[in-house]
């Protein structure tokens, strides 16, 4: 299992756009992922799911990816966090 | 029983067919249990429903082009992945079996408990999500139904509701919905703008009533003209609508006969109508429409989804193309209007701004990228060889920006006629007026240009300090704001006096309605996708000019939108 720590940093926070493209990404993967905030822990493959998070610009995350595939999913899950999900638009 | 109901009709054309009436809350399911030997059964036919959804989807997809499939299709991706989301069918499966609920009812518990969530969170953009996971229920709900009764889908129906979104406008056309009734809205909203657009009738403002008064499966008979909706029709009202069908079968007939006819208004005066284009379809369209030329050749496409910049050969060739396209028509192309809301790979735009509208984007990102204006420049004045051609810079906001460029151009001139390329005497270059600030200060920088395009589009929401596309904003994002009419005015008036040439590009322009409004304010030349050019001209072709211009008055003295709504209803051209 690997977890990691990471801060949304896009201006509009995990809005339907960039949770789209968190939930097209892990979907490439057999890995399950969750991600955690403000106490709650969602299925990362959910788009409702992490909408229902409505995790802002700054907020803090915990991702916790598992599977024989974890690696290579929680490196592209990281990747676009720093990417800021390629768009602040 | 016969019963009529009056809205206004926003986007022409008649319609019969039965009705599809969606209530403002779709999903008004009673609780109903089934017995346990039904449980598996229930979820099979609920997946089925997925499944036809999802194909649907797909198929919406696959036939979408062009702007709208950039429009649409972001929806459509949001609502495919809200479709197979594990909280939404897990959940669903969950509450059929261990609660014994039929399927309509488990999607509604689960719309319902999905959106007490979403309705509860601070943030108004969150909240509003509520409508996404309300269109993606309402279509698996529709589905079942359309499954245990053997009903078609939307296609040959005629949609009541309260309103209905731009974007869902095209989806609906495309699943093959004949026309569209709303008990809310607008003549000049963005979807009548974009109705009319896609010619679907659609009718707006009727009776509220309505929703309550037409079932389902009632026929009706729609005039998108006058707003009639006649729920079953009589005799006479049938024969009334196979007339109107004929009617505009000749209609049809007489509006392709115009590709050939001038843009005269009734006073005698030429009008230009340039295309709008980005395709070698576009532009194949255009000539046959008769277009005056190509006004707006957007060069984006050259650059997005892609990895590289096309280099100089590859662009001459695209913009030679163009320019033999149109046989000599004059062509105008507009130089590369990136931004950060734009995503390209190429690595050219910034991308982490934090508000890109007002960011490095249209001229500033050309004249700040090494070598990307030159080589565009290059390829540019090469094709001038082959025929008219003229240059549009966008999102011109100073008069070095225009300066830096007509140096850069002749520079560019200079050396392709001593490298022995044919290129023409006179390239002229015009500037894009989106900017506020070029509009205001037109006096001090008009004599730096040769031309100018007015680009409605996005001087609106810098006038306005709306964007277009913020739902939240409702109907604050409008051309007919005074404001508008007034600078638009303005700069059309500055570039006849200085005897520039000059176009208006937006939206509005390709709509025959805002036609007299931005006749009375002395426009000459529109430019437009060709979707909507023989309409256009049509209507021109019922102005008087004279009389529009002397109405302009009154149309400047308009002090909010319902008085610009009011002249433009006043001075509507009858067109018979």
């Amino acid at each position: 299992m690997i977890e990691q720590e990471l801060t949304v940093s896009n201006r509009l926070g995990l809005h339907a756009r960039a949770t789209a493209k968190l939930v097209q990404t892990l979907s490439g993967y057999r890995s399950s992922a969750t991600l955690t905030a403000k106490g709650r822990e969602v299925n990362a493959k959910s788009i409702m799911g992490v909408m229902l998070l409505a995790a802002g610009q700054g907020t803090q995350v915990k991702l916790r990816v598992e599977g024989d595939d974890e690696e290579p999913a929680a490196q592209a899950v990281v990747s676009l966090f720093e990417r800021r999900f390629d768009e602040d638009s | 029983m016969r019963q009529t109901f009056v809205g206004h009709g926003a986007s022409r054309g008649s319609a019969l067919g039965r009705a599809r009436v969606r209530l403002p809350h779709a999903l008004e399911v009673a609780e109903e249990h089934i017995p346990a030997k039904r449980v598996e059964g229930e979820i099979v036919r609920l997946h089925a429903a997925i499944a036809t959804v999802r194909e649907e989807m797909f198929a919406l997809r696959e036939r979408l082009h062009g702007a709208l499939a950039h429009e649409v299709g972001e929806f459509l991706d949001l609502h495919s992945l809200l479709l197979d989301d594990p909280e939404l069918l897990q959940g669903l499966d969950e509450l059929i079996r261990t609660g014994r609920y039929s399927a309509d009812y488990a999607l509604r518990l689960q719309r319902d408990r999905i959106a007490s969530v979403f309705q509860a969170m601070d943030d108004a953009y969150f909240r509003s999500r509520v409508d996404d996971i309300d269109q993606v229920i309402g279509r698996i709900h529709a589905a079942l139904h359309r499954r245990d009764a053997g009903m078609p889908g939307v296609a040959g129906e005629i949609l009541v509701s309260d309103n209905v979104a731009p974007a869902e406008i095209a989806q609906l056309q495309a699943q093959g919905v004949m026309a569209i009734v709303t008990t809310t809205g607008s003549i000049l909203s963005h979807s009548a703008i974009l109705a009319r657009s896609l010619h679907l009738p659609l009718v707006v403002g009727v009776a509220d009533g309505a929703l309550q008064r037409i079932n389902d499966g009632d026929v009706l008979a729609v005039d998108g003209a006058t707003g009639n909706v006649i729920i079953e029709p009589d005799a006479n009202d049938l024969r009334a609508h196979r007339g109107r069908v004929r009617e505009l079968a000749r209609e049809r007939k007489q509006l392709h006969r115009l590709r050939r006819e001038p843009t005269r208004t009734l006073d005698g005066i030429d009008i230009k109508l340039y295309a709008n284009a980005e395709s070698r379809d576009d532009v194949a369209e255009a000539h046959a429409l008769g277009a005056a030329g190509v006004g707006l050749y957007r060069t984006e496409f050259l650059f997005l989804q892609r990895n590289e910049l096309p280099d100089e050969e590859e662009q001459f060739r695209v913009y030679r193309d163009v320019v033999l396209g149109m046989t000599g028509r004059a062509v105008t192309i507009r130089t590369l209007d990136l931004g950060a809301d734009k995503a390209d790979r190429t690595g050219l735009a910034l991308r982490d701004e934090p508000n890109p509208a007002l960011g490095l984007r249209g001229v500033r990102l050309s004249l700040a990228r090494a070598g990307l204006l030159e080589a565009q420049l290059r390829a540019l004045v090469r094709a001038s060889g082959y025929g008219p051609l003229r240059i549009l810079l966008p999102m011109v906001s100073t008069r070095e920006e225009v300066r830096t460029v007509r140096a850069a151009l002749k520079r560019v001139m200079v050396q392709l006629r001593e490298q022995g390329h044919a290129i023409a005497e006179n390239i002229p270059l015009g500037a894009m007026i989106e900017v506020p600030a070029a509009a205001i200060a037109l006096p001090a920088f008009i004599g730096s240009v040769d031309f100018l395009s007015i680009g409605t589009n996005d001087l609106v929401q810098y006038l306005l300090a709306a964007d277009r596309n913020n739902e939240a904003l409702g109907s604050l994002y409008t051309p007919l704001h005074p404001a508008v009419i007034r600078l638009v005015r303005n700069v059309i008036q500055l570039a006849h006096k200085r005897g520039k040439p000059v176009a208006v590009c937006g939206e509005m322009a390709g709509d025959p309605h805002f036609a007299p409004m931005l006749l009375a304010l002395g426009l000459m030349e529109f430019s437009l996708h060709p979707a909507t050019l023989l309409e256009l001209r049509r209507t021109i072709r019922h102005c008087d000019l004279a009389q529009l211009q002397s109405r302009a008055p009154a149309l400047l003295r308009a002090r909010d939108r319902a008085g610009i709504e009011e002249w433009i209803a006043e001075n509507a051209p009858a067109i018979a």
